[in-house]
Order: C-alpha cells, then sequence, then structure tokens
C-alpha cells in the first residue's frame, strides 16, 4: 500500500486517481460539524478578537493596573502628540524595521541565488543556517550586545585582528545603538527568508537558465535577467512579511539595549511596554497600541492580499 | 517540475577559480551563523578570568561549576531549573490546546461549504495579521482579574490560542487534499464521521501534525513579550522570559550567564536537528513562528 511509505511524510496520502474537487457537497448543517469548530473559533476569538476591542476601549480610559477604569474619552490620543516620545518611537522603528528586512531579503537573496546555482550542499545550508531563527530569541540577544562590547565583545575582538579597532562602542552610543540591534536580527532572521526564496528559485525551470548559457549570459547576468524577476512575488511576501514582523518585534529590541541608551532604541513595542508596565499608564500605552496597532494591521492586510493564498488556496 | 538531476561538466581553470570564489560566501555566512554557538557553549564552560584573557572562548580551562550555578540560579533568585519546568509545562498545555482544538477544526473545516468554510478559515487569517501590541495590556487586565498571572497553565492556552491560525490553516489545506476514497471507504465499513477522523485520518497525517507541532514549540520556547507581562515571579518564568533577569544577575559572572545561554538554547536546537525537515516543510506550505 501507498500509505504505508506516506504517514511520515508532510504530504498527503497519494491514491491512484485524483480526487475530484468541486462535486456538489451534501449541506452539513450538522451539530457534530459545529461541534468541532466551536472550540478553534471561540478561541480564536478570545485570544485575537477581543483584544481589539478591550484595547481600544482602555485607549479612552484612564487605568493605573488596578480597580477598574475611568472613562477620559479622546485625551490619552492628545496626550500623545504633546511631546516628541511617540514621534521618535515610530522613526526608531521604522529605521529598525528597515535595515531589519533590507538585510535579511538582500542577504537571504543572495545566499538563496548561489546556493540554487548548482552549488552542492544544498540541504546542509539549509538546515545550518536555520539555526540561529530557532534559538530563543532573548539568548541571541544577550549573546550579540555582549558581543558588541568594547574589547572583551567578540565582534571587537576579530575587529580588533583585521586591524579595524576594538573599542567601538556600538551599543553604548545614542547615534549608533540601533545597529548592532539590527544586524542581529538580520542575523537571527536570514534562515527563515531564505528558505522562502530558495523554494521560489527552485521552481524556476533549468532550461531557461540553459538557453541563457548558450545564448552567453554571464551567471550575474542570469541572476539580474531571469532570477530576479521570476521571483519578484515571493520577494515582495517576504519583504512585506519581515517588515511587519521587525516593526512588532520587541525581543530583539528589549535583550539587546532595553530601549537604550536613553530612549535612542525605544521602538513602539518597547514603548508601549515601558508605558503599561513601568510607568503603569495602561491608558496611555493602550492609546498608543491602538494607533501603532492599525499601522500593523493594515500593513499586515496588504502582506495578505500580496500573498493571497500563501497559506488558504496551498 | 523539471529534473534538478542535469549533467554538470566539471569547471577548469578560469571556470573552476569562479565556483570556488561562489562557494566562499556561503562558508564564510555558514562561519557567522555557527560561530556564536561554538562560543556561547565554550564561554558557558570558562572561569570570569579566562573569560577575560580569552574573550572567544578558545583558552583556559574548564569549569563545569558554571553549568550548577546557572541550573540553580543566583542567590534568593529562580535558575535555569525552574524556567526548564514552566517552558515545559506552557509549552505541554499549548500543545495539548492547540493540537485538539486546531486538528479537528482544520480537519471538520473541510465538511463546510466554500462559502462556509472560507468565512471560517478568515478568522484565523485575521488572527495572523493581529499586532501583538493590541494583545498584551487586554490580556494582563483579563489575567490579573482572573488571578491567572504567574501561571504557566494559563500563559501555555494563550500560546495555543495564538498558535491556531498556523495550525488550522495548514492542516486545513492538508486535509482537503486528503484522498477521499480512504474516508469513504471507512463509511463504508461503518465508521462514523468522527471516528473515521480519530481513526483514519489522524493516523495517516502524523507527519503534517508533527510539522505544526515543531512551529508551535519553536515558537513558545522563544516566546517572550507575553511571558513577560503574565509572568512576573521569577518562579513563574519560562526560559526565554527568565534569561532576562539572569542577565541582570549575572553581570560581573559571565561564565554562568553563558551557560545558562547554552542550556536555554539546547533543547529546542535538538529537537530542531532531529524534525527540520518538517519546519521547512511547515513554512512552505504557509507557516510561521507567530
Amino acid at each position: 500500500m501507498s500509505t504505508a511509505q506516506t504517514t511520515n511524510s508532510l504530504a498527503p496520502p497519494r491514491t491512484p486517481a485524483e480526487p475530484k474537487r468541486g462535486t456538489p457537497r451534501r449541506r452539513p448543517r450538522r451539530l457534530g460539524t459545529a461541534l468541532a469548530l466551536a472550540p478553534a473559533g471561540l478561541l480564536i476569538l478570545a485570544f485575537a478578537g477581543y483584544p481589539l476591542i478591550e484595547s481600544g476601549y482602555l485607549s479612552l480610559t484612564r487605568w493605573g493596573g488596578i480597580g477598574s477604569p475611568t472613562w477620559t474619552g479622546f485625551s490619552n490620543y492628545s496626550g500623545l502628540f504633546t511631546d516628541g516620545t511617540v514621534a521618535h518611537a515610530a522613526l526608531v522603528t521604522v529605521e529598525f524595521a528597515v535595515l531589519a528586512t533590507v538585510g535579511i531579503v538582500v542577504l537571504a537573496t543572495a545566499l538563496a541565488a548561489t546556493v540554487s546555482a548548482g552549488v552542492k550542499g544544498r540541504a546542509f545550508y539549509r538546515v545550518i543556517w536555520f539555526l540561529p531563527g530557532i534559538a530563543p530569541v532573548t539568548a541571541v540577544g544577550i549573546f550579540w550586545s555582549q558581543a558588541a562590547v568594547p574589547q572583551q565583545g567578540a565582534v571587537n575582538v576579530v575587529l580588533g585582528w583585521l586591524g579595524l579597532g576594538d573599542e567601538h562602542e556600538w551599543l553604548a552610543q545614542s547615534s549608533t545603538a540601533i545597529y548592532p540591534t539590527a544586524a542581529a536580527a538580520v542575523w537571527a532572521g536570514v534562515g527563515f527568508a531564505f528558505i522562502l526564496i530558495l523554494g521560489a528559485t527552485e521552481q524556476i525551470d533549468v532550461s531557461i537558465y540553459e538557453a541563457a548559457k548558450i545564448d552567453g549570459a554571464s551567471r550575474l547576468r542570469q541572476f539580474f535577467a531571469i532570477t530576479l524577476p521570476l521571483i519578484r512575488p515571493v520577494l515582495a511576501i517576504t519583504t512585506m512579511l519581515e517588515f511587519v514582523w521587525a516593526a512588532n518585534g520587541f525581543t530583539m529590541v528589549w535583550a539587546m539595549t532595553g530601549g537604550g541608551p536613553g530612549t535612542a532604541t525605544q521602538t513602539l513595542p518597547v514603548l508601549i511596554y515601558v508605558k503599561a508596565f513601568q510607568f503603569t499608564d495602561f491608558g496611555s500605552a493602550s492609546a498608543m497600541a491602538v494607533l501603532s496597532g492599525a499601522v500593523l494591521l493594515v500593513l499586515g492586510l496588504i502582506g495578505l492580499r500580496l500573498s493571497n493564498g500563501r497559506e488558504t488556496s496551498r | 517540475m523539471s529534473t534538478n538531476i542535469v549533467t554538470r561538466r566539471r569547471p577548469r581553470g578560469f571556470g573552476a577559480l569562479l565556483s570556488w570564489l561562489a562557494q566562499l560566501p556561503l562558508a564564510i555566512w555558514t562561519l557567522i551563523v555557527l560561530a556564536p554557538f561554538v562560543m556561547i557553549t565554550l564561554l558557558g564552560l570558562r572561569s570570569n578570568l579566562d573569560i577575560y584573557a580569552h574573550p572567544l572562548g578558545f583558552g583556559g580551562s574548564y569549569h563545569f561549576d558554571n553549568i550548577s550555578s546557572a541550573w540553580d540560579g543566583p542567590l534568593g533568585s529562580s535558575g535555569m531549573s525552574t524556567f526548564f519546568r514552566n517552558t515545559i509545562i506552557a509549552a505541554v498545555t499549548a500543545l495539548v490546546v492547540n493540537l485538539t482544538a486546531g486538528t479537528t477544526a482544520a480537519y471538520f473545516a473541510t465538511k463546510l461549504s466554500d462559502r462556509m468554510r472560507t468565512w471560517y478559515l478568515r478568522l484565523f487569517l485575521l488572527g495572523t495579521v493581529v499586532p501583538f501590541v493590541l494583545l498584551l495590556i487586554p490580556y494582563y487586565q483579563a489575567y490579573s482579574a482572573a488571578g491567572l498571572i504567574d501561571s504557566p497553565v494559563a500563559l501555555g492556552v494563550a500560546y495555543a490560542a495564538l498558535g491556531l491560525p498556523n495550525t488550522v490553516l495548514i492542516l486545513n489545506a492538508y486535509f482537503r487534499d486528503f484522498p477521499k476514497e480512504i474516508t469513504e471507504a471507512a463509511a463504508l465499513d461503518g465508521l462514523g464521521e468522527f471516528g473515521c477522523y480519530l481513526r483514519i485520518v489522524l493516523p495517516l497525517s502524523r507527519g503534517a501534525i508533527t510539522g505544526v507541532s515543531m512551529l508551535l514549540l519553536v515558537w513558545v520556547w522563544s516566546e517572550t513579550q507575553l511571558g513577560l507581562v503574565l509572568l512576573q515571579d521569577s518562579y513563574a518564568q519560562t526560559v526565554a522570559v527568565g534569561l532576562l533577569g539572569f542577565r541582570s544577575q549575572f553581570t560581573s559572572d559571565l561564565g554562568p550567564l553563558f551557560a545558562g545561554l547554552t542550556i536555554s538554547m539546547m533543547p529546542i536546537l535538538v529537537l530542531y536537528l532531529f524534525f527540520s525537515r518538517f519546519i521547512t516543510k511547515g513554512i512552505a506550505l504557509g507557516g510561521s513562528f507567530r
């Protein structure tokens, strides 16, 4: 039986005849189906639906974390723009997300193009390069923040060997602290993007490359004229996903810098956390969450549109 | 798909040099990927003096005490042993709740009419884009009202719910391709719909279920933002959250800190090396870590 070989794989067991889609289904208005669907539906509504409404409500109140919230109308929102904190955090968020996204997508594309150009060991690379994405983000952040310390940190030691100086204090300076943080996010994120992009490059028919080779196109020319245009849809999805994840990302920034020095690397998720859980100003924090969350939600929806069924239609 | 097995001529001269040069960046990236893991492991076994003398960990004597310091934790606080227990409690809760509700929903959603199914799945699709910042404060409010702060089990339920979009969407796509012949044969033999799901479909879907479980597990192992908010006492914290407290308590004692990093990464990395095939397949099917 074919089932014996396929039980362990992710592909559904194969059958000799393709099952026909679109045959008329019987109306399944049955209680059993409803009962089977209810728990997951209720859980997602309770944990991803209700909080949106509650966040909206809390953003219109003053609440210190205990007792019941006091209604204050839109004063939290107007308060957000009196000082530059939120605007600054928004800028930092965009800077961090752009740096991380560009780094991840460019590196992953270059690596995927090289590997798919027939380099041996693609299975090995696929497994190994994904490791940084598996390790706990806090552990990764703690390591890289330690590695960026002057003289004693690994990065500075290696730069010292190369004659580039080992006294760099990136994390201690407001102007540079964002760079090692974004670099650590790139280190951790490349593996995931690499798998997505490599998947797209592997779909390209080799005969196209062979035709190009006969016409005398160089490897580089082939990359820009064939690979890049053909993987553009996947690149767009990957870029969108990585941007939204980076802009949502709290842990890497928190573990690397805690938002510091001062507020130099305070992204919106960090600012919201600090405002709520260190200053117990849950109302203002909710207002920030609603504003920034709305932007991220829209970006996410655009991403869904772009990927139109990376998940559903497969 | 065309075959990838193209007979490749062995490049000579300049061509050989070029193909060797193409390998070089890959080797460098591999080194950058692996070096931190090696260094963390080595530094975790060094004394403080050795770490200052050899900052990359290559040199000095082995100092296995670090591991027990990290395992027991600093005085008056919790160590890796506690964090591990909590992570395992949260992860097991998440897996059980997520798979029970998610797999069942994914399978029985295939029984819905196309219109109903689209609507049902849209719930989960929207769940993939809900920003975390909008969840934290309402969760904190609800959990503290219910007295569930510092409960790894309650945190695990939240993880289970937030992992549902992945589970339901991936498995639903999988179940829709599930051959009808098999389930119809079972129905002819007198098996009810639920019995067919439990006794025929589930056992044949172990691969796909392993895939979504691994995605969930890797995410839960690393999740920090929610854990930080819902687990306040170090006694209740998970590995990812506890490490942050570790750092502030071991500032002058780097050996145990690195040993803690090693311990925190080891189980999930080993699990990954065994199941990497399922994870990459799960990602190809549209999965992600939340």
